[in-house]
């Protein structure tokens, strides 16, 4: 199946597919209502035209039949008979002046059973048979005259009438015969008053038109197409080219023989208005797949471009450049997917930045939680649990060792301590020479801080007595120290210079804490563990305390209430 | 004793021309068959196939026994124009027989015949005028007027000198005939072709009226236009 590479090339088809397709659906029904119209327009036609092809034929047959009747009722004519023999050369002559005058193709006179006294033909055996079955059928009408249609010779077809010749009513001292040639002037009177092409054809041996509207080799065409059945028959028929409706409408003459009238309308002349329509409608169609182009180009690029500019803008922070903005000056989705591809990318600076700061001042539990959960990094209050932690007799031990012994020593317990701080959640804040500062319940908040630094304190008086038991073995002097540990709210954040800083907590509470430390140092409270009267408070779980009363210390107008830790029962 | 000679009822022939031949016949029959044998009559009654009673059918009875036919007659007939029509519309004369035809009319008129026994025209001629034409040839001479389709008439030139019109009551009677055989012919302006029989006559009279069909063709004569202000004949 085919798929489309570029999200445009889609949109772009889909647009110009769809209006193309409406387009084309509206030609097409408009197209065919136009030729549904044509067609009914064209039979119309026909049988309007054949109507008046019977109209204008029983006109014609009526003012045909009126000639004859003056003209029988002419006295010169009448005199013709007054003489004592019939002059048949007189009467010639008189039948050309009467021709003459009534344009009639050929006259007639018979005698009353029917033999020819005189004709206005130059045939040497004049065709005077249809004349005679007139006859039969005038002498049964009460007007005794007749009409219809005939062959006067091989080639031309005649409407003839026969009148007769009174002498006085109602004696017939004769019949005239009047013939009337359909010629190509008949076609055309017809054409002009029906607005159809008209051909007069007849069979016989060999089709043979015998007057048309047509261009003589149409209207041969046309009679090689016609069958000796057709009648009143409506067929669609293709000459030079041109499709036709046409009407077959049979003659039949005096004499038994058949001629036809073809009544035809071209196809191609009615649909000429229509199809000026359809033109109108292709080149509307055209022109409208072109701006739809146009307009579709336009919206596949306005959609493809941003959408490969942010591609691009992705791979640029894939690479780990984050400092790069995209800029789209767009309102709409892609304006605020850019925004918030700008907002991704400061955000994984903003990150990788804190992830470079907590790197060096948490734990990497802490620091994943806190890049984790979002901790507010910025100044804010909260409570926490402060811990102080100093080594004692470090100074007597560090005086007979060399430096890089010592700094290992040194590292040594506050690796030890540290590993006890951060087993319990507790951020070391910061190593100031031997002393240990470490914060419970920030930057990450938790609800037992007090409990965790106890649980600390005590973990690295187990951690220190480890270490102690190892310096034993190494043969050297153990060491001590003291603990303070405070539960106040303080201020965190990150307190430094742009260059360096360090996320810590200050405020009267870190103090306290600090100044509870040295404390462990007297003999009469006899432990290294110490915590402020706050904290205890806040303790959840059971501890082994003792009460050690109360103390003002260094930079305190108040007294505090203070507590030993014991080892746990 | 005298030979009568009633044969026609119309217009004109208590007025002298019929009176004048039916006396100048008789008189010459008297003269010549008279005194040597009994007379016959003969009466017959004209009908059309629908049995109605035929007027203007003319009968003639030409002998064929020999018996003996009077001279040609003296004098003639009168065919009148008047109101634009012939009068009367049919006429029998004997051969021989000069017509008169008097234009009684106000307008002119133009009297024409093509038929074969006597083709003749009296061209446009004033009113008050009379030509004279004679019927020299028998047979049948219709007689029409060229400025009017309308009028027509007809003239039945026989050769024999016993003939009659039948009257409204489709009769026709002869007396005083020599006994006998006759050719009866019966003509009627629309009969194609005139009846034609054998008829012999006895002496006896009395006997019922001998009937004869015609079968006619249907009446086609034209019927004049109406003439605004002509008062209406039509």
């Amino acid at each position: 199946m085919f798929r489309f590479r570029h999200f445009g090339t889609r949109l772009l088809c889909i647009i110009v597919g769809l209006l193309a397709v409406a387009q084309l659906t509206t030609f097409f029904f408009v197209a065919q209502a136009n030729r549904r119209n044509a067609l009914a327009a064209v039979e119309q036609a026909l049988d309007r035209g054949a109507r008046q092809f019977e109209a204008i034929t029983r006109e014609r047959q009526a003012a045909l039949l009126l000639a004859a009747r003056s003209l029988a009722g002419d006295y010169a004519l009448r005199q013709l008979f007054l003489g004592s023999t019939f002059n048949q050369d007189t009467a010639r002559s008189a039948l050309a002046s009467y021709q003459n005058r009534i344009r009639a193709s050929g006259l007639f006179i018979l005698d009353p059973e029917g033999g020819l006294l005189a004709d206005t033909q130059s045939s040497e055996t004049p065709v005077v048979e249809p004349f005679r079955r007139l006859l039969s059928v005038a002498e049964m009408e009460p007007t005794a005259e007749a009409a219809g249609w005939g062959f006067l010779d091989e080639a031309a077809l005649n409407q003839i009438v026969l009148v007769p010749l009174f002498a006085p009513h109602p004696e017939i001292a004769a019949w005239i015969g009047m013939g009337f040639t359909i010629d190509r002037v008949a076609a055309e009177d017809l054409k002009d008053t029906s607005s159809l092409e008209v051909t007069f054809l007849t069979l016989g041996e060999t089709p043979r038109v015998i007057a048309s509207t047509l261009s003589p080799e149409r209207a041969l065409e046309l009679s090689r197409l016609v069958r000796p059945g057709a009648d009143v028959a409506l067929e669609r028929l293709r000459l030079g080219g041109e499709e036709y409706v046409s009407r077959f409408r049979r003659v039949e003459t005096a004499t038994g023989q058949s001629a036809w009238v073809v009544l035809q309308r071209s196809l191609e002349v009615e649909l000429a208005p229509a199809r000026t329509l359809e033109n109108v409608l292709v080149a509307f169609t055209l022109a409208s797949l072109v701006v739809a182009l146009l307009i579709g180009l336009f919206l596949a690029r306005s959609i493809s471009r941003p959408v490969r500019r942010l591609e691009e803008h992705t791979r640029v922070i894939a690479s780990g450049d984050y400092a790069t903005a995209i800029h789209l000056p767009r309102v709409d989705e892609f304006g605020r997917l850019a925004e918030a591809f700008n907002a991704l990318s400061s955000g994984l600076a903003e990150r990788d930045r804190v992830r470079d700061l907590l790197d060096k001042n948490v734990s990497p539990e802490v620091a994943a939680r806190l890049l984790r959960d979002g901790a507010a990094l910025g100044g804010e209050e909260r409570e926490v649990t402060v811990l102080f932690a100093d080594l004692r007799g470090f100074t007597p031990l560090s005086e007979g060792l060399p430096a890089r012994e010592l700094i290992t020593l040194l590292n040594r317990y506050l690796d030890r301590m540290s590993a006890a701080v951060e087993a319990q959640g507790g951020v070391v804040d910061k190593y100031i020479g031997d002393e240990i500062m470490a914060i419970f319940g920030a930057p990450v908040d938790c609800a037992d801080s007090a409990d965790r630094a106890v649980r600390a304190a005590l973990a690295m008086r187990g951690a220190l007595a480890e270490l102690n038991r190892e310096l034993a073995a190494e043969g050297r002097p153990p060491l001590a120290f003291g603990v303070g540990i405070n539960t106040a709210q303080v201020i965190a954040g990150n307190i430094g210079s742009r260059r360096r800083l360090n996320y810590s907590v200050i405020g009267d509470g870190v103090n306290l804490a600090a100044r509870l430390q040295p404390l462990t140092r007297r003999a009469e409270f006899a432990t290294d563990v110490i915590i402020s009267d706050f904290t205890r408070a806040a303790l959840r779980g059971r501890y082994a305390l003792r009460a050690l009363g109360d103390i003002t210390v260094k930079g305190k107008t108040t007294a505090s209430h203070i507590h030993a830790v014991d080892a746990a029962e | 004793m005298r030979f009568d000679f009633p044969l026609i009822t119309c217009a004109v022939c208590g007025t002298g021309f019929w009176r004048r031949l039916g006396i100048s016949l008789g008189l010459g029959a008297g003269i010549l068959v008279g005194p040597l044998v009994a007379q016959s009559s003969f009466e017959a009654l004209v009908v059309d196939a629908a049995g109605e009673l035929v007027s203007d059918a003319v009968l003639s009875l030409s002998p064929l026994d020999g018996q003996i036919v009077p001279a040609a007659a003296v004098g003639g007939a009168k065919i009148s124009q008047i109101k634009q029509e012939y009068s009367p519309y049919v006429t029998a004369v004997r051969t021989g027989t000069p017509v008169e035809f008097p234009n009684l009319d106000t307008i002119q008129h133009h009297i024409y015949s093509v038929s074969k026994p006597k083709r003749f025209e009296i061209p446009l001629y004033e009113p008050g005028r009379s030509e004279v034409v004679t019927f020299d040839q028998p047979g049948l001479v219709v007689i029409g007027c060229n400025i009017h389709d309308w009028m027509s008439a007809y003239v039945l030139v026989l050769d024999t000198p016993w003939f009659s019109k039948t009257t409204a009551d489709g009769r026709v009677r002869f007396v005083d005939l020599a006994p006998g055989r006759y050719r009866l012919e019966l003509w009627h302006p629309r009969v194609s072709k005139p009846l034609s029989r054998e008829v012999t006559l006895g002496t006896t009279n009395g006997a019922e009226p001998l009937r004869l069909t015609l079968t006619l063709r249907p009446e086609r004569r034209l019927r004049r236009a109406p003439v605004p202000g002509a008062g209406g004949a039509y």
